[in-house]
């Protein structure tokens, strides 16, 4: 990182400035590094530097705990706005958060937070007995330890829908009790590890979080520590986990919004094996647990299998003749993966940027929804310039090092692993069997009958709640508003009798598609006002529309409704969707650059036919 | 090291902190410099215990009135 360079940028007014501090600030490691950015960033503030792309709305997000909040504000602030999600912060006072939480009239409920940060007191989470006391009550007083966490936390949200993050305890990292420490719940290391353990295990959707245990784990439990900052100015750990807490704070806030990358894309040479198969040959690659370097390549593909089985999905792009490619994975007894592990197969000598669009064309994703894995930086550098959407990991000269690489990218977190995700790679197949067998049928009816496809409609329901959200935050193309939400929002409009939420499942001979479309809408008078349809872009095609349309009718009508309204807000991903409405037989009442309303009498509204059976619909009791 | 090549190091550091160039003197402190805030303080504090290895004392710091008294401060630790 060049402090100078930033500086001048900033002295001689340059907008580049912006760019250059989100870079420093990603590299930068030290807390005075972060700080002096940080500081750096207000005074381009200050001086009104213009800064180019678009101005979002502020986070409200509120920072409460045990502890002084200061300067974990200023890091927070500055690595949410560098990463492109401002925040507008409220602090509450040293540990205060109890009197805040509890309070209706506090300024925390005047602020209304949509994300809220706290630290609970580490003061507090501690067996206040004997070491000697029998296990039972140590257990118990450790359960209402949590349970006084989540009390709280429970309030907050209820009182405010917002996430929630919570931060857990760091454990002692000094030889007080030495080895009997392990063999007491009364200990600290034992309480506190117990504490974290149950907090973790009970959260509910909306807790997130923040594992202070883990990160001075990772961080070195002695640096975690800094008892002269608790003495001086109450602060929570030494400044440098600070630093770590409040880049995991960020992480948090961000991936409340943004989706997981879905496609792990993979070279092949010195990536999955070592050597160059068109040069070694089959026989000739190192991979497999005859050498140390094979055993990191094998070790390498076993990992990749471990990401696919929570649900990411496979692919290869590789500069290489494909006959010849595939054979090591049909061949090769030592290999891990295997050909069907994969969705996409790209084995040629085009540009890695145009493969990759290509392939995303066929799976029907958004470049973002990528990320790509190479040991040569001239083609992440291609990758970078020609396709910047496309996450990209450049792998290290030590094999031995690329499981490490893709464990710390970050790009492949599960916000919860649901059941749909393992089933992925498995759905993505049989899609290609259903376009064999379209591609063998002409008439398009038939088809359609073929594929004996059943949907299922449902209200919105809590135990929906992961799984709807993970689809609103992800659907670009089918979209028609890209409102997002999160499993708060999603509470929060259950339990107004206003909305109507509902979503459809689809099933056909080949497998279950899932979950695969969602409509919001709102009725107020006699006009049921769609703020939400989005559909899976693996069932297009597939009269799923159709039905859905026939379903929100259907509840207008039941709700006394003569009308349904409609909005188009345009995006760089939904132009797919800009005609919907009008092809669905709606009107269009207005129009501009980046919007289009439409409308439906339902009195000329006719039940679509389509070849799908219904075997459930919304607000039905079954 | 005496007081004057303390704060001639200690020049060094505020250059890469501040902004506007300060320019120290014993007597100068953090009434006098706008940038100086409680922010910038914990950076300086750092920074200095970096460059000078040295750890000050629980609540030794906030009794240095000006940059004279925080190099001497400084030496003391340094002994």
């Amino acid at each position: 990182m060049n402090g100078t360079e930033i500086k001048t940028l900033l002295l001689s007014g340059d907008s580049q400035f912006w760019d250059r501090l989100a870079e420093a600030t990603r590299e930068a490691s030290g807390f005075e590094q972060l700080f002096l950015l940080s500081s750096l960033r207000k005074k381009a503030h200050a001086r009104s530097l213009p800064r180019p792309g678009v101005v979002q709305d502020k986070i409200r997000l509120a920072l409460l705990g045990g502890y002084s909040l200061y300067p974990l504000r200023e890091l927070v602030e500055h690595i949410c706005e560098t990463e492109g999600f401002p925040c507008e912060l409220w602090l509450g006072d040293f540990d205060n958060y109890i009197a805040e939480i509890t309070d209706p009239g506090s300024g925390l409920y005047t602020f209304a937070p949509q994300v809220a940060l706290l630290l609970p007191s580490e003061h507090r989470c501690r067996y206040p007995g004997k070491l000697t006391d029998p296990r039972a009550l140590q257990q118990a007083e450790a359960g209402r330890v949590v349970d006084s966490i989540l009390e709280l936390v429970r309030t907050l949200h209820e009182k405010t829908r917002a996430e929630i993050i919570v931060t857990n305890f760091r454990l002692p990292a000094r030889h007080d009790l030495g080895a009997y420490r392990s063999r007491t719940l009364g200990s600290d290391w034992s309480f506190r590890k117990w504490v974290n353990l149950e907090l973790g295990l009970s959260a509910p959707p909306y807790l997130h979080i923040c594992d202070l245990e883990f990160l001075a784990h990772r961080h070195g439990g002695l640096r975690a520590h800094d008892a002269r900052g608790w003495f001086e100015s109450k602060q929570p750990c030494s400044p440098e986990l600070l630093v770590e807490v409040a880049r995991e704070v960020a992480h948090l806030i961000g991936s409340l919004r943004r989706a997981p990358k879905k496609v792990l894309v993979l070279d092949l040479d010195n990536t999955l094996w070592g050597g160059v198969v068109a040069d070694d040959g089959v026989e000739g690659i190192e991979i497999g647990d005859t050498s140390p370097r094979g055993e990191a390549f094998k070790a390498f593909q076993k990992y990749i299998v471990s990401l696919k089985d929570r649900g990411t999905l496979l692919a290869v792009c590789s500069k290489n003749d494909e006959a010849k490619a595939k054979e090591v994975f049909a061949k090769h007894p030592e290999m891990v993966l295997r050909l069907d592990d994969f969705v996409s197969f790209q084995a040629n000598w085009e540009p890695k940027s145009e493969n990759l669009r290509k392939m995303a064309g066929e799976l029907n994703l958004g470049l973002d929804s990528l990320a790509f894995v190479d040991d040569n930086p001239a083609e992440i550098e291609i990758v970078r310039q020609f396709a910047p959407e496309v996450a990209t990991i450049l792998l290290g000269p030590d094999p031995s090092e690329y499981v490490t690489q893709l464990e710390d990218c970050r790009l492949f977190e599960p916000h919860a692993i649901t059941s749909e995700d393992v089933e992925r790679t498995a759905n993505y197949h049989s899609e290609s069997r259903r376009k064999a067998l379209f591609a063998s049928v002409t008439d398009m009816g038939a088809y359609l009958r073929s594929l004996e496809m059943e949907a299922s409609i449902g209200e919105f329901a809590p135990m929906d709640v992961r799984r709807l959200a993970q689809l609103i935050n992800k659907s670009n193309q089918f979209n028609l508003t890209t409102r997002r939400r999160t499993e708060a929002d999603l509470l929060a409009l259950m339990s107004d009798p206003d909305y109507i939420g509902f979503s459809a499942r689809l099933k056909d001979r080949f497998g279950d598609h899932g979950l695969i479309s969602i409509v919001i809408a709102r009725k107020t008078g006699d006009t049921i006002g769609i703020d939400t349809w989005l559909m899976s872009c693996r069932v297009l095609k597939r009269q799923v529309e159709d039905e859905v349309l026939n379903e929100l009718a259907r509840l207008a009508k039941e709700r006394g409704c003569v009308r349904i309204t409609g909005v188009y807000l345009r995006t760089a991903k939904n132009e797919m969707v800009r005609d919907f409405y009008e092809n669905m037989g709606f009107t269009l009442t207005a129009e501009d650059e980046n919007s289009r309303e439409f409308e439906l009498a339902l009195e000329k509204f006719e039940t679509l036919p389509t070849r799908i059976k219904i075997t459930r619909r919304a607000y039905e009791p079954n | 090291m005496n007081q004057t090549e303390v704060i001639a190091k200690l020049q060094m550091i505020f250059d890469d902190l501040f902004l506007e160039p300060v320019h120290l003197t014993p007597d100068i402190s953090a009434k006098d410099v706008p940038e100086w805030d409680s922010l910038t303080h914990i950076s300086l504090l750092l920074a200095v215990e970096k460059a000078f290895a040295i750890r000050f004392r629980v609540g030794e710091v906030e009794n240095a009135r000006n940059v004279g008294e925080f190099a001497d401060l400084i030496l003391k630790r340094l002994e």
